[in-house]
This record gives C-alpha cells, structure tokens and sequence, in this order.
C-alpha cells in the first residue's frame, strides 16, 4: 500500500450521491462522510438503499449523479486508485468454494498490490488476527462454516492494510460467540483505519461506533454522535414510576418542579399501586430532581427509573422523520 | 501487467482442477479420435485424394460447436451468479485484466485439447506410415490445420468469453455461444458454396465473401500458404469481442 497520499479531511466521502434505476431511484442526494480512523454505523430499513450506496462507495456500481471519493481520490475518476485505499466486504460475503483458506487470502494479496515479498507475512497476520490459523487456513472455502467464511471475508479486507474498509452486514448469520469476536475485531481497527458497518443489529452498531449515518428510502434522515442524535430526536426524557397516588396527584408534583411535564395514564399492578410514565423535557433540571421531589412530597413510592433510550429508539424517530427534516438537522 | 499474470495463473490452475474441463477434454478426444479413426479406415479400404488428417481437419466445426461451449460457458456466468465477480471487482484489478486473463487461460485449454489430438496421428504415422500408396500423415497438413484452429480460436474463444458474460446462467452462454459459432461457420461456409461470382446483382459481396471463407482458410493453412487477411479477420474479431466483453462486465457490475 502506498503511504505517500496526505491523510484527507475525510477517508470517505459520498457527496450529493444519486442513484436511479429507470424511474426507481435507489438513493438521492447522499451526503455523508467518515473521517480517517472513525468507525461509523450505516443504517436504514430494508431496501434502503445501504447496499446500493455501499457498492458504490467500493467501484462495482457506477453512481447516477453525485461524487463518491475514498481518501480523497475520486471513484469513478479514478478506480484503481480508489481501491488501493479500500477495501469492501459485500452483503453475503460471496467467497469462491474451490479454494483453500490460504490461496485464497494469497490470491487476493496479489490482487491488491501486497509487496511479493510480504505476502506471506500478511496472510499469516490475518489469518491470525481472524482465528482462522489453527481450524480452517488448509480447508477449502466451500466446507466452512457462515462464520468462518465471515471471518475469511475480513481477513480478505484487512489484507493490504488499507485505509478504508466497507463491511456490509459482517455479523448476519453468526451466532453470539462470533458476533462477539467480530465486534471486538472491528473495536480493534479503531484509529487505525476508517471503518463504514452496515447491520441490522442496532446493539452492534452502537456498542462498536463512533457516529451513526441513516438512511430511509435512499435518503439521508440523521447523521452524528449517538448522544448528539438522541438529543436531536429524542427531545424527552421518559421516566417509569410506580406509586400508589392518583394520576392528578402525581401531575401536580412534576408540573411544580417542570411545567411541561406530562404524566401518561397508570396501569394499575397490585394491592393499589400504578405504574405511570412521567414525560420531562430532556434538558430540563427536574430529571435530576424528580425522585427527590416525588420522595420530599411523602409519595408512597416503589420504584422510579428513567428509560434509556438506545440506538434502536433513535433508528426509530430517524426513520420517521422526513429526509428534509434530516437535511435540516 | 502484474494482476493480469496473477490472474491467468489462477484461471489457469482453476481450469486444471475443473471437472468441467476434464470433461470436455475426453469429449473432444473421443470426438476427434473417433473422427479419425473413421478416416483410418476409409483409407484402408480404398485409397482417398486426401490424407486421414487433412478429413480429421475439415470437420474441425463439430468440436468447435460441441466443445468450446462448455469450455468457455462457466468463465464470467458462473463467477456472475455466484457473486465471486463483484468481489474480484473491488480489487484494483482493472476489467481488462480479468476478462483478458480468462480469454487467455481458455484459449490454451483450447490449444492444449488440440496439441493433444495430435499425438493420434503422430503415432499412426509412426507406427504405419503409409497403407500402400496412401499416405496416412503430411506434417505439413498437420502443422499447417493446427495453426488454422489456433488463430481461429482467437475470435472463437474471444466469442464464448462475450456470451458467457452476458448471462448469469452457465447453460444460456454455452446455448449462445453455440449459437454464435454456428452462424460464423455457416456463414463462412455458405460463402464458399454459394456461386457469388455469377450473381451480378451480389457483386458487392464478392470482396466481404473472401475475407469469411472459413473453410478456405483451413485450406490455406493447410497448405502453407501464410495469408494476412484471416489473421486479420480472427485478430480484429478477437479484440472487438473482447472489447464488448469488458463494456458488459462493467455496464452489468
């Protein structure tokens, strides 16, 4: 790999990217970009338009409109270059079956202008960094298990070292254990290359990513920080109380200390006590006061919690919201 | 230059570990074989104008048309349908390189079935010779047809390339190719026979009809006459259905 380019402002950058097939249009308008280093989380619902913007991102589809660059170097302009840069694990992880481990990862070495000389060195430090050495390396691709053909797949991508790596779906299909050791591989990469991950397991995304990008019906609807985004759509802090007051009396102690709180309607649980959902704006002071004023005013009280709000909730709003709204954010 | 290499070897390792080219290998020298055999023996009954090899090279279409379909059928359909192409795609290897590189590693496995008919006659001549006056081997005829199918095989092999690109279905590019190579060598053959030369109305044809004579050709070959035109026929057939091939990889990818 060639270490002579300036390290770009981003490692990959899809700039007004556009695709349309006839009179469907697969994704409009995306912009987005993942600095050098950052893992970033590519979500959306099916047929969002991920895969599509993935390939295109990795030169195998040409883009309709728009620019699509990977450090720096224009994809469509200039492919070869492009994809010393990159590296792409398609959705499926397509892996030719009459083909040993080893000559395979050798093959592919070639092909992305590993030095001849450090070929070896290479298949063997990612097979290692893959667990592929000890229970697959001398078996043909075709008798491998989903998850070894995984890790095979990114083995191949980490290969030349490159400063980009595009995984589509990594973890479909594996089991926990596998789930476990892909994550902490992609962890791994952190700093070193940029990561763009597009799954489906939201859990994944947020635990191993830095930044989110969603889209819905190939349009942008939120991009940023996990934290950022859930103050951006997620404008209220949710709190779950259990008391034995009624429904008035709980409303007249949170609208004393946050005007603008709303209590929803308790389900009753047992022997008189309901369980209500307390709604405070997410900035407000009272979400730190709340137990301490509900427990001063002598409420009976069994339990007071707030929601955490994951990633999967943030999909949610996200994929609610219109692309405008997402372009104004 | 470098991927281009890397590429051939592995076609070419590819096609020596495929059942499929095994296959088509022993189909083309039973083919063959049994062709001449047959000649073998017309000559043996009574004695021919023409040597076992020269017949054995006039039929030259029937492998053509029953064999280098389902050598070159399974080079892009196959990597098409499983996925393995797109893969290959996101290395820096250009589309040339690929398609060149599995153009080359059929068109050897194409010369390499040929090289291998001919240890047949070989050992015939060296064993007989000759069966009275009739002579059962002309190293000139055999070195002369063997260059015809050789320089042929470029644009034949080049077609079966282009078709298997065009599909994801392996049986669909030998289907096409098959169909492909029956139209060339119709057409060719068809111009030598029909009387062109005293339809004045089909003048124009006279000069196009030269240059496709496919059997004419062979004859040249065969008889050591070097012309530039079927090479250049068979060269600029190649390059354009090599050509196409590498705008279809990329307008399907």
């Amino acid at each position: 790999m060639s270490d002579v380019a300036p390290q770009p402002e981003a490692a990959v950058a899809a700039e007004r990217l556009t695709k349309r097939y006839g009179s469907l249009t697969a994704i409009e308008d995306l912009t987005f970009s993942v600095a050098p280093g950052e893992v970033v989380g590519f979500l959306g619902p099916n047929g969002a338009g991920k895969s599509t913007t993935m390939r295109i991102l990795s030169g195998t589809m040409a883009g309709t409109s728009g620019r699509a660059a990977i450090w720096g170097v224009s994809v469509a302009l200039n492919p070869a270059e492009a994809k010393r840069h990159m590296a792409y694990m398609p959705e499926n992880n397509p892996l030719p079956e009459d083909l040993r481990v080893e000559e395979y990862l050798r093959l592919r070495a070639r092909l992305k202008d590993v030095d001849a000389g450090q070929v070896d060195a290479r298949v063997n430090q990612v097979m290692e960094d893959c667990d592929l050495v000890r229970r697959a390396s001398g078996r043909l691709i075709g008798q491998l298990s989903k998850g070894f053909r995984q890790r095979v797949g990114i083995a191949d991508a980490l290969l030349a070292q490159p400063k980009v790596v595009i995984l589509d779906e990594p973890t479909i299909g594996l089991d926990p254990h596998q789930i476990l050791g892909i994550r902490d591989l992609i962890r791994s990469l952190r700093g070193q290359m940029a990561v763009l991950i597009s799954s489906h397991i939201l859990h994944e995304v947020e635990q191993v990513c830095d930044k989110v990008v969603i889209i819905n019906r190939g349009r942008l609807v939120a991009q940023g920080r996990t934290d950022d985004l859930r103050r951006e759509l997620l404008p209220h802090a949710g709190f779950t109380v259990v008391t034995k007051a009624s429904q008035a009396e709980l409303t007249a102690l949170c609208t004393a200390a946050e005007p603008a709180a709303t209590v929803e309607a308790g389900v009753a649980t047992d022997l008189g006590w309901s369980r209500y959902r307390v709604i405070l704006p997410a900035q407000s002071p009272a979400r730190e006061t709340l137990a301490t004023t509900l427990l001063g005013a002598g409420l009976p009280l069994r339990e007071i919690a707030e929601e955490r709000y994951g990633l999967e909730d943030i999909f949610l709003a996200a994929t609610r919201r219109t692309p405008a709204e997402g372009r104004r954010s | 230059m470098r991927h281009f290499r890397t590429l051939l070897a592995h076609e070419l390792r590819t096609a020596l570990l495929s059942g499929n080219t095994w296959a088509s290998a022993a189909l083309f020298l039973a083919l063959m074989g049994g062709i001449h055999f047959f000649a073998l023996l017309e000559c043996s009954r009574a004695p021919q104008p023409w040597t076992p090899v020269e017949a054995t090279f006039r039929l030259f279409w029937l492998p053509l048309l029953c064999v280098l379909p389902l050598l070159t059928m399974r080079s892009f359909a196959e990597e098409r349908r499983s996925g393995t192409l797109s893969a290959l795609l996101t290395t820096p290897a250009s589309t040339a390189a690929i398609v060149w590189a599995k153009f080359l590693s059929a068109w050897l496995t194409w010369a390499a079935f040929w090289c291998a008919f001919l240890l047949f006659p070989w050992l015939v001549d060296a064993r007989l010779g000759t069966v009275g006056d009739q002579r059962l081997s002309d190293p000139a005829t055999l070195f002369g047809g063997l260059c015809f199918v050789l320089v042929s095989g470029l644009l034949h092999v080049a077609l079966g390339i282009l078709c298997s690109c065009l599909t994801r279905s392996a049986a669909l590019a030998a289907l096409l190719t098959f169909i492909s190579l029956l139209g060339l060598t119709a057409v060719g053959g068809a111009m030598e026979s029909l009387p062109i030369e005293s339809w004045s109305w089909l003048g124009w044809l006279r000069e196009p009809a030269a240059h496709l004579r496919t059997f004419g050709h062979l004859q040249d070959f065969a008889g050591g006459i070097l012309d530039s035109r079927p090479l250049v026929l068979y060269v600029t057939g190649m390059m354009l259905s090599l050509g196409l091939a590498v705008l279809a990889v990329e307008g399907q990818e």
